[in-house]
């Protein structure tokens, strides 16, 4: 292609913002032709702050016609609509992840898609980010020996810069911190260790809230056999924050705070020792960034150079993993909740 | 009708204690429960209940008024900084006379007789005084406003809860991890009057006021009834730290001799403006300001032109050796002087008049108390 490719970014809140736009403003092949907001004032703040020169409006519907792509990153519950309208417009698409909220919209895009011949990628940028790709060559070359299992525990008090607060709705978040930070792990675990073939899982929604906590234990069946994995999420407290991947030689570990590496622990010479890996990258900046490098991957996509890391489709078995973590769901005991009524006990 | 069917409406929702009366009210069977959040990103815990969740800020009337609505019930535990705890109250209350509210609960604090109560302050019937401390005086001054929004016929009640503890209590969380790091020093064998509350008894207490007719204008003192020191709270967490290094001792006196020995406000803001200026990070950031480069120029011209003697003088006198870290002397951590006027009361409060016109009994004794808090700190990997 020799023209850049047209985009519109659809959703101007705090991640277009931190990430979707310096990414596009930085890549020498993309020209920003729109940027969407129903608040226009956000957009066009979000525009002069950037010096960003494109169209602003707040119907998204008019600029399909005037572009190749959009990025799409409304809140989660209009992520479905929004690309059936683009996909019936002929236009690409990157979705903010979770592609949908459920699986049958989800199936309904990738079969559009399909039809279509429009590619529909989902926005997982950490399957860019180094100590990402590091720990899948460490598994391909069976560097921990025969795999053990996997403990994945991320959580912290939330303090994610939303703009628009929605991912306190359930019906427009479509879940609590499954959805919102669990779909990336699933995406990479099931990328890593294969189908879930069985999982049980617990959160502490109330009954029509969302979760705050998560914790999921899983059983894959994949390229290395057997994986029994346990991941544990939440908003409301610290937890490690790492992947630790147990090998019956050694044992990796993928920490929050530097996702260019990976630790690799082992037994040497009678003694614990820890080996950091790390691969020799130039820093380019924010072209070093994830968001920049799923960019690219988008965009080669368009141009039929090289198929999206993530399509629709495995973003849709990820949804479908969602919707059976939520379907079996069980609540966490919280015996320090769970009292019996006061007045009951004290009339008793 | 049970005001369980009525529309509530929570402030400091997002807090300890606003969380857990927003829990209970879901538990209670509440219907309609509105909780005012402030800080989205806060709202984790809350986001869990089947309940609505309404944006606005207590600083703004009109926010507040809004995210009221119809609401009947007003239980107000938010908080704000400094001067800020008259407006939000007193917009609070506005909001809630305007819309017709039929009981007000006003989460007030036992603070408001001084973070070291003086004897004679152990009923509701005393006078409150002038503590110099702003929290505690901005507290006293809340309560006054709530008293003229009675007097106009808003149905207030005021609540003082003292110590209040249970699991997401900052409490709990810091001690276990000040006992873990080494950093915790019993003053005067921890004899000071802890005054515990459970926070569940505190929203028992919360409920009472709301059913009881006879609470209305009232004021209550609200805490476990226990006669809890601040050794016994703090001894009691530390069977829940593995190794936990030995607490230390110290006595009141010579805490208050220590911080008696320190500089003043001023001087002391003085010398350590002094040191601040001389880092050399400081003075790094400063020149990038164009007229700091031609002052700081300008005052070393200055002191290139003193004498010698006058230069050393000068130096010396912003080189004071370091004054110790009062969280930090070696091995010994020295208590912080809000912690000392805390820790150090005798007034244990009296939960008489609670029990007799709200029917108030506390039902979670301590010990049980902290076995909750325990299981809640090992779930929230703070253990």
């Amino acid at each position: 292609m020799g023209e850049r490719l047209r985009i519109a970014i659809l959703g101007c809140g705090a991640i277009t913002k931190s990430r979707h736009l310096p990414a596009v403003l930085a890549h020498p092949d993309v020209q920003l032709a729109a940027l969407v907001d129903t608040d226009v004032e956000r957009a066009m703040s979000l525009a002069r702050t950037h010096h960003a020169q494109c169209r602003i409006t707040a119907d998204y519907q008019s600029v399909l016609g005037e572009v190749d792509a959009i990025i799409n990153a409304v809140p989660n519950h209009l992520h479905a609509p929004v690309i059936i309208d683009a996909l019936n417009a002929g236009v690409h698409v990157l979705c903010e992840k979770p592609l949908t909220t459920t699986s049958a919209d989800a199936r309904a895009c990738c079969e559009l898609a399909a039809q279509k011949n429009l590619v529909l990628a989902v926005g997982m940028n950490r399957r860019f980010q180094p100590g990402t790709l590091i720990l899948r060559s460490i598994l391909e070359d069976g560097l921990l020996g025969s795999l053990q299992g996997y403990d994945c525990q991320y959580g912290g008090s939330y303090d994610w810069e939303t703009t628009s607060g929605f991912y306190f709705s359930k019906a427009e978040a479509g879940g609590g911190v499954l959805i919102d930070y669990g779909v990336h792990l699933l995406d990479t675990l099931v990328d890593w260790f294969g189908p879930v073939v069985n999982l049980e899982y617990q959160d502490d929604d109330w009954g029509g809230g969302i979760e705050a906590n998560a914790i999921v234990d899983l059983h894959h069946r994949g390229n290395y056999g057997d994986v029994h994995g346990l991941m544990r999420l939440s908003r409301t407290h610290e937890l490690p924050n790492r992947l630790l991947v147990k090998g019956s030689e050694c044992w990796s570990e993928s920490p929050a705070s530097d996702t260019d590496v990976v630790l690799v622990h082992r037994r040497l010479a009678g003694s614990d020792v820890t080996m950091t890996l790390r691969r020799p990258e130039p820093d380019l900046g924010f072209r070093s960034n994830s968001f920049y490098k799923q960019l690219e991957n988008f965009v080669r996509g368009v141009q039929g150079s090289e198929p999206p890391v993530v399509d629709g489709w495995h973003a849709l078995s990820v949804i479908q993993l969602i919707e059976q973590c939520y379907a079996n769901r069980r609540r966490i005991p919280e015996p320090w909740s769970d009292l019996a009524d006061a007045r009951s006990e004290v009339s008793s | 009708m049970s005001w369980l069917q009525k529309p509530i409406f929570v402030t400091g929702a997002t807090g300890f204690i606003g969380g857990r009366v927003c829990e209970r009210l879901v538990q209670a069977g509440a219907k309609d429960v509105r909780a005012l959040v402030h800080t989205v990103q806060h709202a984790s815990r809350i986001a869990r209940l089947p309940i609505t969740l309404v944006p606005g800020s207590l600083l703004d009337r009109a926010s507040v008024r809004e995210a009221m609505g119809d609401a009947k019930i007003v239980i107000h535990c938010g908080l704000a900084p400094a001067r800020g705890i008259l407006s939000t109250t007193e917009n609070a209350l506005k909001a809630a006379a305007d819309a017709g509210v039929e009981r007000f609960v006003h989460m007030s604090t036992a603070a408001v007789h001084g973070l070291t109560p003086a004897p004679g302050s152990e009923t509701e019937a005393a006078a409150l005084p002038r503590t110099g401390d702003h929290y505690c005086d901005n507290k006293g001054r809340a309560e006054r406003i709530v008293h003229s929004f009675h007097r106009r016929g808003l149905p207030t009640v005021i609540l003082r809860p003292s110590i209040v503890y249970g699991p997401f209590s900052a409490w709990s969380i810091r001690l276990v991890r000040e006992l873990r790091d080494g950093k915790v020093t019993l003053i005067d064998r921890g004899n000071g009057a802890c005054n515990t509350g459970y926070v569940d008894n505190l929203v028992d207490a919360v409920f009472l006021a709301i059913e009881k007719d006879q609470a209305v204008g009232e004021t209550f003192y609200i805490t476990d009834g226990e006669r809890i020191t601040w050794g016994d709270f703090i001894r009691a967490h530390v069977p829940m730290v593995k190794n936990a290094p030995p607490l230390q001792e110290i006595s009141k006196a010579e805490v208050a001799d220590y911080y008696r020995r320190q500089p003043g406000l001023i001087w002391g803001s003085i010398q350590q403006g002094g040191r601040l200026l001389r880092s050399r990070e400081l003075r790094f950031l400063l020149r990038r300001i164009p007229a700091m480069g031609r002052i700081e120029t300008a005052v070393w011209g200055w002191m290139q032109a003193q004498p010698e003697q006058r230069r050393e003088r000068i130096r010396a006198r912003f080189a004071t050796p370091e004054t110790v870290e009062p969280e930090n002397n070696g091995n010994f951590s020295m208590p912080e002087e809000v912690t000392l006027a805390t820790q150090t009361g005798t007034v244990f409060f009296s939960i008489d008049k609670a029990k007799r016109v709200l029917g108030y009994q506390p039902r979670i004794p301590f010990t049980r108390g902290i076995g909750l808090v325990e299981q809640w700190l090992r779930f929230a990997n703070h253990l």
